[in-house]
């Protein structure tokens, strides 16, 4: 009985020309995405987020954050979920700027699509809202972004030291002050910032890594030396129930009402329906003032668009429409 | 004896063979590679020197109490509920088997959400509760109860499947011997079905491990209390990476101490019957 291949021999040869294919294959996958700093194995523009071993689901807060209709902002996922895990993979298409934006920004993102289209017609953003913290490490991780507006100085020292913007395009674009919301019913009856030291009170913080998280830690840092005492600041921290991952999701626990107070931006105040939250300010002298920057992304492969988009938020009408939304303009600090 | 097969046949052959390896080297490696990456990423002394951070041992720890616990309460209650409702018909039976399956193809986020409005101090229940101080949102409790919503299904299937698929002539027999339902199900069901009852502990228990969407939305995220190690993860990797990996690694680990285990007893069980 004589055989070309016996059947061992086929399966090997099958195995052997199977690798070929798909060294070939993963070889075309690589070159053909963005360059990115990582030199792990693993498959491109892969999300840090994917590393957990069963899958993260997105968190979506509760519908009364967003009563504006979008029709510009990014899919669905990421635009409702601010706790967001695997972002779409963006590419750059004609006229479409992608924008990883800050999560605060999220009441505003409509208007300011709808101002760039109109003041540049035919271009179109995306906005991939999260928080700063989470898309600084997508974009070291290889996500594709045009611009990138991030709500913390330090994140924006990180990614500039790391070659990521694109030289002199990086600009301070507005800043928000920290605020104290309190659900509208106030079911900790908190009359003042003394109340939040009181025991039982419940309070949602963002965690230290969110921008929003150190602006409040500052805050109470700078309230304890000069009002109220190093205690106050400790009963504070006790109090704490969550250390939520965005900014928004903060405003979600209180919205619902299951937090006795939380500390947010006073644009999430101030962009809020009437009567949503009640509000205690921080003393200007005591708080703390993050500055937002904007800057064009060298990786970009639509600068043009990019710059475009960068010159909109700068210009009065962008920066009317912050405003309006309850940020405050760069120079008045 | 078989004739020597054609060339074409042959090359049939190779291309079939091809066909499967490309097919089985692919899948293996997507599922592969990432875990693969994880181990590259990190070095052994900056996994063991984090490993024996604060905030890793208490995730770890309030990770695998609050799933042992979970994974209790899920068979200690669960067995005989589907012990009792696969042994008998009454009105609604295809209602309370669809709402066993409603888990799992609920959003772990949606499913949050839903603990959060019915049991949060402002919830449907929960602002009773709280009348009497009584709270559940943000405690570790939250944590279990949302772990028990999630991970359930996977016990509560593979134990209906199981208490259906078993011979009823050996408890019939039992029952013409005299034995009362209770010593039953003691003595002979459980006995028959618990390496299928085990495997599906297993799954119940790694889900539980792994739950990140409703525990985020219904306890919060407060180290040593609420932040378990999928939580860590998540704070992790934004703000301190290495702790982040270490913790995913650890996941990685336990996630394959259990898929062996459930394969070892599965191999044992074929042997054993």
């Amino acid at each position: 009985m004589k055989q070309l291949l016996n059947t061992r021999q086929t399966i090997i040869i099958g195995i052997v020309c199977g690798l070929l294919l798909l060294t070939a294959f993963f070889a075309g996958c690589t070159s053909s995405t963005p360059a990115q700093p990582a030199t792990t194995v693993a498959t491109p523009v892969a999300t840090p987020a994917a590393i957990v071993t069963s899958a993260p689901e997105t968190t979506a807060p509760a519908p009364q954050e967003t009563p504006h209709a979008t029709s510009t902002t990014t899919t669905a996922p990421a635009a409702v979920a601010t706790n967001s895990t695997p972002a779409p993979v963006y590419t750059y298409s004609e006229g479409n700027v992608v924008a990883f934006t800050a999560a605060s920004l999220k009441g505003a993102s409509p208007a300011l699509a709808a101002g760039f289209e109109q003041m540049y017609p035919g271009h179109h953003v995306v906005f991939n809202l999260d928080g700063t913290q989470a898309l600084k490490t997508q974009v070291q991780n290889g996500a594709y972004a045009d611009v990138f507006i991030s709500a913390s100085n330090s994140y924006t020292t990180e990614l500039t030291k790391g070659g990521y913007f694109v030289d002199g395009t990086v600009k301070p674009l507005t800043s928000n002050y920290v605020i104290v919301i309190l659900p509208a019913t106030n079911p900790g009856k908190i009359a003042s910032l003394r109340d939040l030291a009181n025991p039982g009170v419940k309070i949602a913080m963002e965690d230290k890594t969110v921008p929003a998280g150190t602006a409040t830690i500052a805050c109470l840092a700078n309230l304890a030396k000069s009002t109220y005492s190093q205690d106050w600041n400790s009963s504070v921290f006790k109090n704490v129930v969550t250390y939520e991952t965005s900014e928004p999701g903060v405003a979600t626990k209180v919205s619902l009402g299951e937090v006795d107070a939380g500390f947010v931006y006073e644009s999430t105040f101030t962009a809020a329906p009437k009567d949503t939250y009640l509000a205690i300010t921080i003393p200007k002298k005591d708080n703390y003032l993050q500055t937002y920057t904007i800057g064009v992304m060298k990786q970009s492969t639509g600068q043009g668009a990019a710059s475009d988009f960068e010159n909109f938020m700068l210009s009065a009408s962008g920066q009317q429409i912050l405003t309006d939304y309850g940020f405050r303009p760069i120079s008045t600090s | 004896m078989n004739p020597a097969p054609v060339l074409s046949e042959k090359i049939k052959r190779i291309i079939t063979c091809t066909g499967a390896a490309i097919l089985i080297v692919s899948v293996t490696l997507y599922l592969a590679l990432p875990v693969v990456a994880l181990f590259l990423r990190t070095t052994p002394d900056l996994f063991f020197s984090t490993l024996s951070t604060p905030e890793v041992m208490s995730a770890l720890f309030l990770s695998l109490s609050t799933s042992v616990v979970s994974l209790g309460i899920v068979i200690l209650v669960g067995t005989p509920f589907v012990y009792v409702h696969c042994r008998n018909d009454y009105p609604g039976k295809v209602i309370i088997d669809t709402l066993i399956d409603l888990p799992l193809v609920l959003p772990p986020a949606v499913a949050g959400l839903a603990l959060l409005v019915l049991w949060g101090r402002a919830g449907l229940l929960g602002h009773y509760l709280s009348l009497f101080g009584i709270s559940i949102a943000f405690t570790t409790l939250a944590v279990i109860m949302a772990q028990i919503f999630v991970a359930s299904p996977f016990y509560l299937r593979q134990a209906k499947s199981l208490f259906e698929q078993l011979d009823p002539c050996f408890e019939q027999t039992a029952r013409t011997l005299g034995a009362s339902p209770l010593r039953i199900f003691a003595k002979i069901t459980l006995p028959l079905t618990a390496n299928g009852l085990i495997s599906g502990a297993m799954m119940t228990f790694g889900r539980a491990l792994g739950e990140f969407g409703a525990t985020i939305m219904f306890a919060g995220n407060l180290p040593g209390v609420t932040q378990t190690m999928p939580l860590a993860v998540y704070v992790g990797l934004e703000g301190n990476l290495a702790v982040g990996l270490t913790i995913s690694i650890l996941l990685v680990i336990i996630s394959f101490a259990i898929m062996i285990a459930v394969r070892l007893l599965a191999r044992w069980e074929a042997v054993n019957v």
